[in-house]
């Protein structure tokens, strides 16, 4: 089925838009009903595009707890951990990347929310109170206990090689709904996280479907995106300077004949045009009302999750919200007031954003998903030189079992699905594998995860390599 | 070297057993089972197979899966990649019969849905009486089938040159490939286009074979000159610039997925030191005319080459060694090694073989792991002054295959030897040393069918904007074959026979007829050949992005063409001018730029760019200060004697080596004629001193205020001193500032009101020092006077105005003075302003003094500057005819 999605179709090659000009009316007919004048229609890789199936969801905002939240203090709780602390695992510790030791509780309560009745750790009350839009998978694993591999397998769906990024191929398959927006976002801020924009690289696939990095620790628009923005001119003389080349370019086109390529390259500068003003509007968070500022709070978090909902509302693809530069969630000391701290600053703006787009009619087409590249040992981590300080207060990196969860578009709320062992360190029931939790987005995005393909030298690849099993039960 | 020959009796099979028609053959056969069963079979089984399971699961297939074929009994029994299909007489141990059942759920065929149950007891009723299957013949392994599928595939035959074709048009042809064009456009009744004119062909063979757009003057030159030789001439000229090089190396640094950088490495040294050092060596190949053959063979295996003194082609193994280091994984190093020779030199996806036998072409898992063991067999060397470069180890050592791929799961033993489809049956392992030179030698042999057609082919996708074959580098059996294959053998043939040179091919390409079309196509050809298969007109193309880069700099006159040297970040500020080649390649964090504009991706080899429009491009060409600067050089040169015609005219010149036409000329003057409407805006705020003027009676309260001059980095303030001698410690910061040592030289952070309405102020004043006599504050409104004054010393107060009625142009004053005197009086003093009752359609509503700071603002475009930008922008400039 690689035809189906064979990217010479879709940047129509030079020589399909020969043909095209040859077609003259047709392929006027193709853009307009694409909803786009008919020269932006031909060239534009990021035109919308229907996937195999209907879709539940159209969007995804993934919030990414970078360094890896521990699951047993935050969405799995474990009474046998709770009682049992201080004592050895009965069968020894699961190798991870440090020394551990004895089973370690956690700090926090757990409490029953919704109607669902799902336990979720005081650390996050905000987005409990959602507990019944979402959709808990407490059995993920991953392939091995360290950060670069783990972020690259979670974001790309391999740990070592070079493969094109969730967003990228969302957007390599379905374009994006606002032309004037970049389609795929990821935002961090303060810089980047490990590995850098490889989590957002469009590996294989063209460069224009690489995600924009936005460092979010800017307000101003010129430092959020590349050349939105023109110092030098005023809009009115940009506006008169664009109005002589469309002149110009009219002329030029009319003297040959009718040429997509031409036309297209045309229209990019209207769509530029418009982009400068709608980039600065979307990132603008200053021109929500009062009473929706209030809701996400303050702060970093609560402007880039309130961003996030600001691009999806206007149709951009993907979006990916990370915590912050470097591995911010990497508690391996005083995992308590660091986790406590890391989960204030975001609870209250990721329970807004379900509730709001929840309000607005759009949590029903947002996929959300929320986690990380790992989760953390139910064991304390021992002191190792020149890493932990010895407080031995914290949790090493653990890839045999953690949680992920998922909410809005076509995602079951109020399900808990899979689960560890009984201290919470390997996932044991209905196992998760980040390829099943990526084919299970792709459903839920529209794709058959096994038919969505890239020919690439001389492969047709997938995301999911030749992996990956859908959940259904965590599928509405 | 032959092509493998053998496996006669495969061929022969084709015939009989896939098709799955009952033969007579098979009757013999049959007889040796009860009739009964044989019939069971032929009449439940069999036509399900066929109906079913072939599509995936026969030699016949296009596509083998799971090493799976259901083509006769032996093959049945033997299975596929996952095991055997099934234990004749236990259907209940069958892998077959559960896939049927569709019981698990990673194990269901036919993958389109499950069969009737009927049929499902068919077969479990088949497999318990023993599978009987009068179908004979021996077990065919897909990789057999691959092979024997492969004699016949056209990329493995040897090239041929071909006999010249009669032709009607005599007067048309001028090369040899011109003649096999025409031949097929006139069998097909079309007429080639007319050759493009000289100002056409001008500008396409200065960017095709420099990069580079010409001059008014070279132009001018090439439309004058009544030599008939003038093209050749200028040909000749343009393969001898040093820029030929340049141009060329480009396109084979995106084979070589050439970088700077290792990409991620943990905190190690990102860097590859001397990455540029292979870049220029490239660039000196290409402009001397080293053989193509040869220039392979030092890059893959120049360690074993005699360079005598001359270290310097050493520095062709940058090849191999610039990849990727995938933090240092060996396996994933060699893996990148190996793509990167193959699909760069021979279009052959090795790499596909990494897990299991290749799917579609003659390449067996074993063929990768002799190719492992040969750059396993190569280790590193760093040298002071050239890029890493591999050489061979002491022991040379074969590899075992790593089953599914995996370094954990180890097979046989196999030599370190050549593609074994290519060798015959007898492969002979490699004797020297590693094998690389062997490896490069056979890459290289004028019997290899592919490393010159997939060259041949590459330069013709340069030229013509699209190779013969769609797919540069997979020559494989899953790729559409060339457009026009008499053509492209051809050229292949003639390229090895002529010495493997770079130029003369080159040459012979755009000396031809063919390239000379031009690109404007009658309709009703574009209708008879729609895909320009036929090669019946030139295609319009759309400059590269180092090509555009470079025009923009080479017209606005601020091109550095010094060649070679260290890479240069040519996104800095201010923005190089050295051409686009010379740019350090990231390839951790590639800027933007280089994604935006499709350029290579230097992770992994790169077989064509792809071509996109996007609004980002756009957002480029009008926004960066790379833009900016081109435009004000531009206009800044061409500066006229106050003639707007002969300005306009200069312009044209410069940009597109050619005059303005009388309605360019007039709309070019209407436009900088224009009167200008607008000023720059800098934002609501102003940096100064001055003071509070409060003896001006009642309802007149007056500010005065002076710009401060001089912005520091971080500080507005009155000179490069501090304390200047004329304005004292008067300064404005982000954060707040210092009053100056008077009265008269308070600091004042001014904003003027951009729109009408209510503003409430929050703000929080510090003046942080244990010494002094503090400090005073007020904020002062130019339509009510002061609203609000503080004294702050060594101590932290608020200074909220709760509400402020004000209108578009109001000034708002935040005044801070230093009392008696001006020791330890730095103040900070964030403030807000937010307006009240605007809704989201209103624009922005809320100030922020310390987001908003600023250094000195822009300096606006002028009209002409502006001109001299859109001629840049439009398609005339950007696209090639």
């Amino acid at each position: 089925m690689s035809a189906e999605f064979d990217l010479t179709d879709r940047i129509l090659s030079r020589r399909t838009l020969l043909a095209r000009s040859g077609m003259g009316l047709g392929a006027l007919a193709l853009g307009e009903l694409l909803g786009e004048p008919a020269a932006a229609a031909v060239g534009n890789p990021m035109l919308p595009k229907q996937p195999h199936f209907p879709a539940q969801a159209k969007h995804v905002i993934h919030l990414f707890m970078n360094g890896g939240p521990s699951q047993v203090d935050t969405f799995d709780p474990k009474p046998e951990l709770q009682k049992r602390g201080g004592q050895k695992l009965p069968d020894g510790n699961l190798k991870t990347e440090r020394p551990t030791g004895d089973l370690y509780p956690s700090p926090y309560t757990f409490q029953k929310y919704g109607q669902s009745g799902i336990e979720v750790s005081e650390i996050f009350p905000n987005v409990a109170q959602c507990v019944d839009e979402m959709a808990i998978i407490r059995s993920m694993h991953a392939d091995v206990p360290n950060h670069e591999p783990s972020l690259m397998l979670m974001n790309c769906g391999d740990a070592r090689l070079i493969r094109p990024s969730v967003g990228s191929w969302l957007t390599y398959g379905l374009g994006t709904e606002n032309q004037n927006l970049p389609a795929f976002v990821a935002m961090c801020p303060g810089g980047y996280p490990i590995q850098e924009s490889q989590n957002w690289q469009a590996g294989f696939l063209p460069g224009i479907y690489q995600g924009t990095h936005v460092d979010t620790k800017h307000r101003q628009i010129e430092k959020l995106i590349e050349n939105i923005k023109n110092d030098r001119v005023t809009r009115s003389q940009q506006r008169q300077q664009l109005d002589l080349l469309a002149e110009l370019n009219q002329r030029h086109l009319d003297a040959r004949q009718r040429d997509a390529q031409l036309e297209s390259r045309i229209q990019s500068f209207e769509l530029a045009y418009r982009m400068q003003s709608e980039a600065s509007d979307a990132f603008d968070v200053s021109r929500e009302p009062q009473h929706i500022l209030d809701m996400y709070g303050p702060g970093t978090q609560a402007r880039q999750i309130l961003t996030a909902r600001r691009l999806v509302e206007r149709g951009v693809r993907y979006v990916q919200v990370w915590h912050g530069e470097g591995q911010p969630w990497d508690s391996h000391d005083d995992i308590e007031v660091n986790h406590r701290r890391l989960a204030k600053q975001c609870d209250q703006a990721i329970g807004a954003l379900i509730k709001d787009l929840r309000q607005r009619g759009l949590l029903d087409e947002t996929l959300i998903l929320w986690g990380g590249e790992f989760g953390r040992t139910p064991v304390v981590e021992m002191p190792k030189k020149g890493s932990n300080q010895g407080k031995i207060n914290g949790r090493d990196h653990n890839h045999w079992g953690f949680t992920v969860w998922m909410a809005g578009g076509g995602v079951r709320g109020g399900t808990v699905y899979g689960a560890t062992d009984e201290f919470g360190f390997k996932a044991v029931e209905n196992r998760v594998h980040v390829h099943d939790l990526h084919a299970t987005m792709l459903r839920l995005m529209g794709f058959d995860h096994e038919r969505f393909t890239y020919r690439y030298a001389g492969r047709d690849f997938r995301l999911t390599d030749v992996h990956g099993r859908v959940i259904k039960d965590v599928i509405a | 070297m032959s092509l493998r020959l053998g496996s006669l009796l495969i061929a022969c099979l084709f015939s009989t057993v896939i098709t799955g028609v009952f033969t007579f053959a098979d009757v013999a056969a049959a007889a040796q089972l009860p009739p009964e069963q044989v019939e069971f079979f032929e009449n439940r089984i069999r036509p399900i197979l066929v109906e079913h399971c072939f599509g995936c699961h026969s030699a016949a297939a296009d596509e083998i899966e799971g090493g799976l074929v259901l083509d006769n009994r032996a093959a049945m029994l033997k299975g596929g990649d996952s095991g055997a299909l099934l234990v004749p007489g236990q259907p209940a141990q069958s892998r077959l019969a559960a896939a049927l059942r569709y019981e698990d759920e990673t194990l269901q065929m036919p993958p389109d849905g499950k069969l009737p149950a009927a049929v499902v007891a068919d077969f479990e009723a088949w497999i318990a009486m023993g599978a009987p299957d009068p179908r004979e013949g021996a077990a065919l392994a897909p990789r057999d089938i691959i092979a024997a599928r492969a004699l016949k595939h056209w990329a493995f035959q040897s090239p041929k040159l071909a006999p010249r074709p009669a032709v009607e048009n005599q007067a048309w042809p001028t090369t040899e490939i011109d003649f096999l064009v025409l031949a097929r456009l006139e069998a097909a009744g079309i007429a080639p286009a007319p050759l493009a004119d000289r100002y056409t062909l001008a500008r396409r063979l200065y960017f095709d074979l420099t990069g580079l757009p010409p001059t008014l003057e070279q132009v001018t030159t090439f439309q004058t000159d009544q030599d008939p030789q003038a093209y050749t001439r200028l040909v000749d000229q343009l393969l001898d610039s040093q820029q030929f090089g340049e141009r060329w190396a480009r396109h084979w640094l995106d084979v070589a997925r050439f970088a700077d950088t290792k990409g991620y490495v943990f905190t190690a040294d990102r860097n590859y030191p001397h990455a540029y050092k292979y870049r220029d060596w490239v660039i000196n190949a290409i402009n001397r005319d080293m053989p193509y053959d040869q220039f392979l063979k030092w890059q893959l295996a120049g360690d074993r080459l005699d360079h005598g003194d001359d270290r310097s082609n050493l520095a062709a193994m940058g090849f191999l060694t610039l990849g990727r280091r995938f933090i240092n994984n060996t396996h994933d190093i060699i893996d990148d090694r190996i793509d990167v020779v193959f699909r760069g030199t021979m279009g052959l996806t090795v790499g596909c073989a990494r897990c299991h036998d290749h799917k579609y072409d003659p390449i067996p898992a074993a063929d990768y792991y002799a190719m492992y063991g040969v750059f396993q067999s190569s280790r590193e060397q760093q040298d002071d002054d050239l890029p890493l470069r591999l050489v061979d180890t002491e022991k040379p050592a074969d590899s075992r295959i790593f089953l599914r791929g995996n370094p954990a799961n180890r097979g046989d033993v196999v030599p370190r030897q050549y593609l074994t489809f290519f060798t015959g049956e007898q492969p002979a392992p490699f004797q020297q040393g590693s094998g690389r030179l062997e490896l490069a030698e056979a890459i290289v042999d004028p019997g290899n069918p592919l490393t010159a057609r997939v060259m041949v082919n590459r330069v013709w996708g340069h030229l013509f904007g699209g190779g013969l074959v769609r797919t540069a580098s997979d020559f494989g059996m899953r790729s559409e074959p060339p457009i026009q294959q008499a053509v492209l053998d051809h050229l292949a043939a003639s390229f090895m026979q002529d010495g493997w040179s770079l130029k003369r091919l080159i040459r012979t390409l755009v000396l031809s007829s063919v390239y000379r079309q031009q690109s404007k196509v009658a309709p009703e050809v574009a209708q008879a050949d729609p895909e320009n298969d036929l090669l019946s007109h030139a295609r319009r193309r759309r400059l590269d992005f180092e090509a555009m880069r470079d025009a923009w700099l080479a017209v606005s006159g601020q091109l550095d063409s010094t060649v070679g040297g260290a890479s240069v970040k040519i996104e800095a500020d201010p923005p190089s001018r050295r051409r686009t080649l010379y740019a350090f390649i990231d390839r951790q964090n590639l800027p933007g730029v280089f994604r935006t504009f499709d350029f290579a991706s230097p992770d992994t080899h790169t077989p064509q760019r792809p071509q996109t429009t996007v609004p980002q491009q756009a957002l480029f060409l009008m926004n960066n200060r790379f833009a900016h600067d081109a435009a004000v050089t531009l206009a800044d040169r061409q500066a006229g004697d106050g003639d707007t015609a002969r300005r306009i005219g200069e312009f044209y010149a410069a940009v597109f080596a050619r005059a303005p036409t009388a309605a360019e000329l007039a709309i070019g003057t209407r436009f900088v004629e224009t009167p200008e409407t607008a000023e720059l805006e800098h934002g609501p705020w102003q940096f100064g001193y001055g003071r509070l003027l409060d003896d001006q009676g009642e309802d007149r309260t007056v500010v005065r205020f002076a710009p401060l001059p001089h912005f520091s980095g971080d500080a507005w303030q009155g000179g490069p001193d501090r304390p200047d001698p004329k304005l004292g410690w008067a300064l404005v910061t982000a954060e707040g500032g210092h009053p100056g040592n008077d009265q008269d030289h308070a600091s004042i952070r001014r904003w003027v009101a951009p729109q009408a309405g209510e503003i409430s102020i929050q703000g929080e004043l510090k003046h942080p020092a244990e010494e002094g006599d503090g400090i005073r504050a007020r904020v002062v409104s130019s339509r009510t006077g002061v609203v609000g004054q503080w004294d702050a010393d060594h101590q932290t107060v608020g200074t909220n105005v709760a509400t402020l009625q004000v209108q578009a142009g109001d000034t708002v004053d935040f005044i801070v003075d230093c009392r008696t005197n001006p020791n330890h009086d730095s103040f900070q003093w964030p403030v807000s302003l937010q307006l009240a009752g605007s809704d989201e359609r209103s624009g922005r509503r809320k100030w922020d003094s310390k987001q908003d700071f600023r250094g000195p603002g822009p300096v606006g475009l002028t009209v002409w500057q502006r001109y001299a930008q859109a001629l840049m922008l439009t398609n005339e400039f950007i696209m090639l005819d």
